[in-house]
């Protein structure tokens, strides 16, 4: 009998770390892999229901993602090329404020005051109430208008009717920026995450650089873009990355590929449609990322 | 004289300092103060609504408080969303407690082989977890829903057949399925947590344990695990978070699962209003149900719903911050 030969220390650790991966790798092809190609693959095909409950397939080219911007429209009766560009566009501007406004609830929740610890509780409360179920459940269906989530307590303001009677800034330019500051809360509620990532960042940054920029006569305002900037930088990609992905999943697209799929029994088109929504995540994804890597790169040196 | 110019000046430059400070300490305390507000608004604004009798809902002169106090509303949503009492809620509660753990502890496996263990194929594994992360989960809805609909372990090759497969939909194996193979809500985003993590950990922890005798296992469960509580408590509140709140798994995967998050959102979707409102009318004695009082019951749900995460949340929030900076995320 020939004796097994012992296996070197660090094979066998690869072999421990491979089977500790093992779990992800498994599900990475059950629900990852083989979905995506099955999704590419009824794409292409129109999907029927067989005479034994089974599923049918016959070779239809591209045609479904032809169906999908030409004729086929969706539950609020857009055509798919407008949900897209209106998707696109809405995180254009949803990110950057989104990004913006939880460093800046950072850097306030980061101040040494009085109650501090109250007020961290209240500036994290979006990482409970911005859950699916909670935004879409607290918004009244019913009633005054006034009562939707802090709505109207802007445009009905003396500020508002100040700037527009008095000081004659035309509606055209007013509106959009009254629409934001009126959906503030929505704008909140996404950055209960991305406040606490920055909090942590701001926190971890060494006193001692603070000293130093205050020893060689730097201003707040200095310190600020020279010290704290540059150190939250790398993190920042994390936070912009995680945003996009966040708005992506909370976006209408989801829906239209459910109603197609169960409601209107279109599987095809509905595939058509996740193939596209892919794409455009990527995308984005990708634009994202080669910008940024070059301002986190310029800003580390 | 010249003392006396010295100490004008002085005096000057320290009021103008010191006015410049409570300027700025003014304007922050105001923002900070308005920020709160605008978090706590729309709580607040449920306040008139939901402890309001029902007949004197939509009264104009109510801003604040109701008139006549009531808790008709709350009533009226224990009763919808708690069909079984607190059975149900608790129900919740321990799914969410048990994805949660389940998440833990297949994430930071596969985050700590990542991290520390150069094995063969080690990037292209980090970049399948990123790709999962990036990528909507939405968009692989429809052909999981049918994997899983005919599910069959043996292969691929006879998944659309009749014979020797499973239906696992409303089966809530299928949920414990996803979070055992790294595929629970967000649970790539955990598994990069962890991995984040363990990067950090110093070297020496490991050879140490490996010249006193521990095996691989023995190292990771007893040197890791325990310097992993930091992070393993930010992803505990994140995940119990996250399931509790979750509707996408359990609506699609689940529907009949009788998880709290999907009553509220199935009992209190807009098609449903009149079948509320008539539940109330005969349940309550009310001969007119105006319009507002679907959503004072729904809002109602809300704060039901709300009230375990809400005791998690100030359980765990002071912790979250502090442990968060430890996860070498930042770092």
């Amino acid at each position: 009998m020939k004796k097994r030969k012992k296996l070197p220390y660090q094979v066998k650790r690869k072999i421990n770390g491979l089977i500790f991966v093992a779990p992800f790798l498994i599900g990475f092809i059950a629900f990852f892999l083989i979905p995506i190609i099955n999704t590419v693959y009824y794409s292409f095909n129109k999907v029927g229901v067989g005479d034994t409950g089974g599923m049918t397939f016959s070779w239809n080219g591209i045609q479904n993602y032809v169906d999908l911007f030409k004729t086929e429209v969706t539950t609020t009766s857009t055509t798919m090329a407008r949900l897209f560009t209106e998707q696109n566009r809405d995180m254009l501007i949803s990110v950057p404020l989104i990004v913006i406004f939880s460093l800046f609830m950072a850097l306030l929740a980061n101040q040494k005051f009085k109650g501090r610890a109250l007020v961290r509780l209240v500036f994290f409360l979006p990482i409970i109430l911005g859950i699916e179920v909670v935004t879409s459940m607290l918004t009244m269906t019913t009633g005054t208008e006034s009562l939707d989530t802090g709505s109207q307590l802007v445009s009905g303001s003396y500020i508002t009717i100040f700037l527009v009677r008095v000081l004659d800034v035309p509606m055209r330019v007013l509106y959009p920026i009254i629409t934001y500051i009126e959906n503030i809360f929505t704008l909140i509620s996404q950055a209960g995450v991305q406040t606490l990532v920055y909090l942590t960042a701001l926190q971890s940054i060494s006193p001692s650089m603070y000293e130093v920029a205050k020893m060689e006569g730097a201003t707040a305002y200095e310190t600020f873009w020279k010290v704290t900037i540059p150190s939250i930088m790398h993190i920042t990609l994390f936070v912009i990355v995680y945003t996009i992905v966040q708005l992506f999943i909370a976006s209408p697209v989801a829906e239209e590929v459910y109603a197609f799929a169960f409601k209107q029994n279109k599987i095809g088109i509905s595939s058509a449609l996740s193939v596209v929504y892919i794409f455009n995540v990527l995308l984005v994804l990708g634009l994202v990322m080669l910008l940024l890597r070059k301002v986190v790169k310029k800003n580390e040196k | 004289m010249k003392n006396d110019d010295r100490d004008a000046s002085l005096a000057l430059y320290l009021f103008k300092k010191r006015s410049k400070k409570t300027v700025l300490k003014i304007i922050t305390t105001v923002l900070i103060l308005g920020l709160c507000f605008t978090i706590i608004l729309p709580i607040l604004n449920l306040v008139p609504v939901v402890f309001s009798s029902i007949e004197e809902l939509g009264n104009p002169n109510v801003i604040w408080l109701p008139l006549e106090k009531s808790l008709v509303s709350f009533k009226a949503a224990i009763r919808f969303i708690l069909p079984n009492g607190f059975a149900t809620m608790a129900k919740s509660v321990l799914y969410a407690s048990g994805i949660m753990l389940v998440q833990i502890f297949f994430s930071a496996m596969v985050g700590y082989a990542l991290a520390r263990v150069n094995f063969w194929g080690r990037n292209v594994v980090f970049f399948m977890v990123i790709l999962v992360f990036l990528l909507p989960r939405q968009s692989l809805l429809l052909s999981q829903y049918i994997y899983f609909n005919h599910f069959d372990v043996l292969g691929i090759m006879d998944l659309f057949t009749k014979a020797g497969e499973v239906n696992l939909i409303n089966n809530p194996v299928v949920l414990v399925i996803l979070a055992v193979f790294g595929f629970g809500v967000n649970q790539a985003l955990f598994i990069f947590l962890f991995s984040q993590f363990f990067k950090n950990i110093p070297k020496e922890l490991e050879e140490a344990a490996l010249i006193d005798g521990c095996g691989f296992y023995k190292t990771y469960f007893r040197i890791m695990i325990p310097n992993a509580v930091p992070i393993i408590s930010t992803v505990a509140i994140l995940s119990f978070v996250w399931n509790y709140g979750d509707t996408y798994y359990t609506n699609y995967f689940s529907p009949n699962g009788g998880f709290l998050s999907t009553l509220l959102s199935t009992t209190f979707s807009s098609a449903n209003k009149d079948y509320v409102m008539n539940a109330v009318r005969t349940w309550y004695d009310v001969p007119l149900v105006p319009d507002m009082a679907f959503d004072a019951v729904k809002q109602a749900g809300v704060l039901v719903y709300l009230i375990p995460l809400l005791i998690v949340y100030l359980v765990g929030q002071r912790k979250l911050v502090e442990n968060l900076e430890n996860s070498g995320l930042v770092g």
